[in-house]
């Protein structure tokens, strides 16, 4: 089983590859107003730019997060996850601010649907976390990264502090996301998770519930 | 069924979803470029000849481009003339989308063609994108110094931006090059920004005189005349000029729109409703919904008046989402949106939306006085005033933004200042909207 999902995982890396590589270039937007303002003001903009990102605008993510929280109750499982994410989406958040990769939101958005989806659906699947579960979220991280991007440029960079506000950015939405996984651990994990029927009573239900609302963007991300 | 089967046939499904999602988007972009797109009709025809000529032109174009995919000239062309009708019919949504395709075509086997890259320019600009628009003209003017028209984009490219200073060199540079409509009208506008209400007259005048009576172009110069004569409070005439366009190019839709408020500022609202909506019949453009509302308010129809309102965010709202979903049609209304919360009492998004446009253009004095106006609105004075001495930097005597800033002013306690800029923007009873006039008026009465 791990071959045949190493071997779909990285086929679907060479699919996305190809996507970007195909994509054409555009530039970023420009923040004149922050470009003026002090590095502590830009800093602090962005952080919570990044927070807010997440929440408690991100619904999206919180369910992805909350996904990667459902697999198992054991701290050292979310941490390989998100560790995978957060480095992923770093990447590709900086790659794509630098014009160096650009993926179009009719792509980007529906796969980020998708990746919820798919989460939820593993966590009925697997009990304890996988080499290719690693894998594959850091995959997903690769996408959602591309999803702050398309964020971040809404509100454009300031040129004189560009790494600086991604950073912050980054950060920010990094504190969105340890809170999210705070939440779950003490609203969930550690209340429930050593129970009889933990899985049953409550990861079941609540990944059918992460995996209906997926299901229900997906479509409509790509067809309405 | 074991559940690695099971895993394994959610990993096909999930691949091959992802697979579906990237083949419909590249055959949505496939179809998209291979896209033939042809002029629609208009929703009220002004001049039967002019669409007679427009008509035949696009159809001899379209046969050219479809015949050779490559003709750059044809397609530039066919560019320019679908940016012209976005202009008389307003359809700025369909017509952006079909000219940047056509513009995009010729700058993918030559990415340095002049023509294409000024006219590149020009729907950046009126997609709102104006820091994109004025790179697009730099790069143009960089090819041909020597062309008037890319000098005009770049000082409204500019002046959107907020460098003016900038926007008068090159001002001065493309009537060097060519006196003609389009540089007199700029330097109208120019003196209009800088206060200098008598010398954008005598300039606009002289546009309007270059031109061709009942052309969109001359009409539109004709009208703003008439503009420039309701700000200075001589509605005599405004109305003269109005009245003189639609002579010349009968149910032109900012000519018509002109007479409503003229009827506005002689308080016959049922008749300014009839004109707005006949404008708004014309031609798409959501201003003259905008000014609907105002009118039936004032009529006593706030129901109407409410329900307007609405409709104007709605609309807004689409387009700009569409703008998102198709990289050929990107508009940024913000600063549109944030008035037209403004009017449902929305002061939150109408703040949301002034500082993300403030956010691009933070030197420009119309977004300055917009982030002024919402804080004034949302009670908190002492944030709209930095941005409404911004807005007063130029010097501007436009009785709208004197009467706005003047109101700020009093309410942050400047009572000096607030006197100056009220006796300015009333001395002359100049036509502006009439709650803001009677603010105005009261509070002067006040210091």
């Amino acid at each position: 089983m791990q071959s045949t999902a190493y071997r779909f995982s990285v086929r679907g890396c060479f699919l996305l590859a190809a996507l970007l590589l195909t994509s054409h270039l555009f530039a970023h937007t420009i923040n004149y107003v922050l470009e003026k303002a002090p590095t502590g003001h830009v800093v602090w903009y962005y952080l919570k730019l990044g927070f807010r990102h997440i929440i408690p605008q991100g619904f999206d993510h919180i369910l992805f997060v909350i996904g990667l929280c459902l697999l198992s109750t054991k701290i050292k499982t979310i941490l390989w996850q998100a560790t995978a994410f957060t480095v992923a989406h770093s990447i590709t958040l900086a790659l794509s601010m630098k014009n160096m990769i650009v993926a179009p939101g009719a792509v980007v958005e529906p796969i980020i649907a998708l990746s919820i989806l798919f989460v939820a659906v593993e966590n009925m699947l697997l009990t304890e976390l996988k080499p290719w579960r690693v894998l594959i979220v850091f995959m997903f991280g690769l996408i959602h990264g591309m999803g702050f991007a398309s964020a971040l440029n809404e509100t454009g960079l300031p040129r004189n502090n560009f790494f600086t506000s991604i950073l912050s950015f980054n950060l920010g939405v990094e504190l969105g996301q340890v809170a999210v996984i705070v939440g779950v651990f003490a609203l969930i994990i550690f209340p429930f998770g050593k129970k009889d029927g933990y899985r049953k009573k409550l990861v079941y239900p609540l990944s059918i519930l992460i995996a209906l609302i997926a299901a229900y963007w997906t479509i409509a991300r790509v067809f309405l | 069924m074991k559940k690695n089967t099971i895993y394994t046939i959610v990993l096909v499904l999930f691949i091959a979803a992802i697979g579906f999602i990237i083949f419909k988007y590249n055959n949505d972009e496939k179809r998209q470029a291979a896209a033939i797109y042809s002029l629609q009709d208009r929703k009220a025809i002004a001049q039967p000849e002019e669409w007679e000529s427009t008509r035949k032109r696009a159809d001899a174009l379209l046969t050219a481009v479809k015949a050779n995919p490559a003709d750059t000239k044809s397609l530039n062309a066919l560019a320019g003339l679908f940016i012209q009708e976005a202009r008389v019919t307003g359809n700025y949504v369909y017509y952006d989308m079909a000219a940047m395709k056509y513009i995009n075509d010729v700058l993918k086997t030559d990415s340095n063609n002049f023509d294409a890259l000024t006219l590149k320019s020009l729907i950046y600009l009126s997609q709102h994108h104006f820091a994109d628009g004025l790179a697009a003209a730099q790069k143009a003017q960089s090819i041909n110094p020597y062309n008037a028209f890319v000098y005009g984009i770049l000082v409204d490219g500019n002046v959107e931006m907020g460098n003016y200073d900038s926007a008068i060199a090159k001002a001065d540079k493309m009537v060097s090059i060519r006196p003609d409509i389009r540089s007199y009208s700029r330097i109208s506008y120019l003196r209009e920004i800088y206060g200098d209400y008598a010398g954008a007259i005598e300039a606009m005048k002289l546009a309007v005189q270059a031109g061709i009576p009942g052309d969109e172009t001359t009409e539109w110069a004709r009208v703003q005349l008439g503009h420039l004569y309701e700000n200075s409070g001589d509605l005599k005439n405004a109305e003269m000029y109005y009245t003189l366009a639609l002579n010349a190019r009968s149910s032109y839709a900012y000519a018509v729109a002109g007479m409503a408020r003229i009827a506005m500022a002689a308080k016959d609202y049922s008749k300014a409703i009839v004109l707005y909506g006949k404008a708004d019949s014309l031609v798409n453009d959501y201003s003259f919904k905008e000014e609907l509302v105002d009118a039936y308010k004032l009529s006593g129809d706030n129901d109407k008046a409410m329900a307007i309102a609405n409709r104007v965010i709605e609309g807004m709202s689409k387009d700009a989402q569409q703008g998102q979903n198709n990289d050929n049609i990107g508009h940024y209304a913000d600063r549109e949106l944030a008035y037209a919360y403004l009017k449902v009492n929305n002061y939150d998004k109408a703040l949301e939306h002034a500082l993300a446009e403030y956010n691009r253009r933070p030197d420009n004095i119309d977004v300055n006085e917009t982030l002024a106006w919402v804080y004034y609105c949302k009670g908190d004075f002492a944030k709209a005033l930095p941005y409404a001495a911004v807005a007063l930097k130029t010097g501007s005597k436009n009785p709208t933004l004197l009467c706005r800033t003047g109101l700020i002013y009093s309410k942050t306690g400047d009572k000096v200042q607030a006197k100056k800029l009220l006796q300015q923007a009333l001395m002359n009873n100049a036509n502006i909207a009439v709650n803001l006039k009677a603010d105005g008026i009261n509070t002067l009465q006040t210091l």
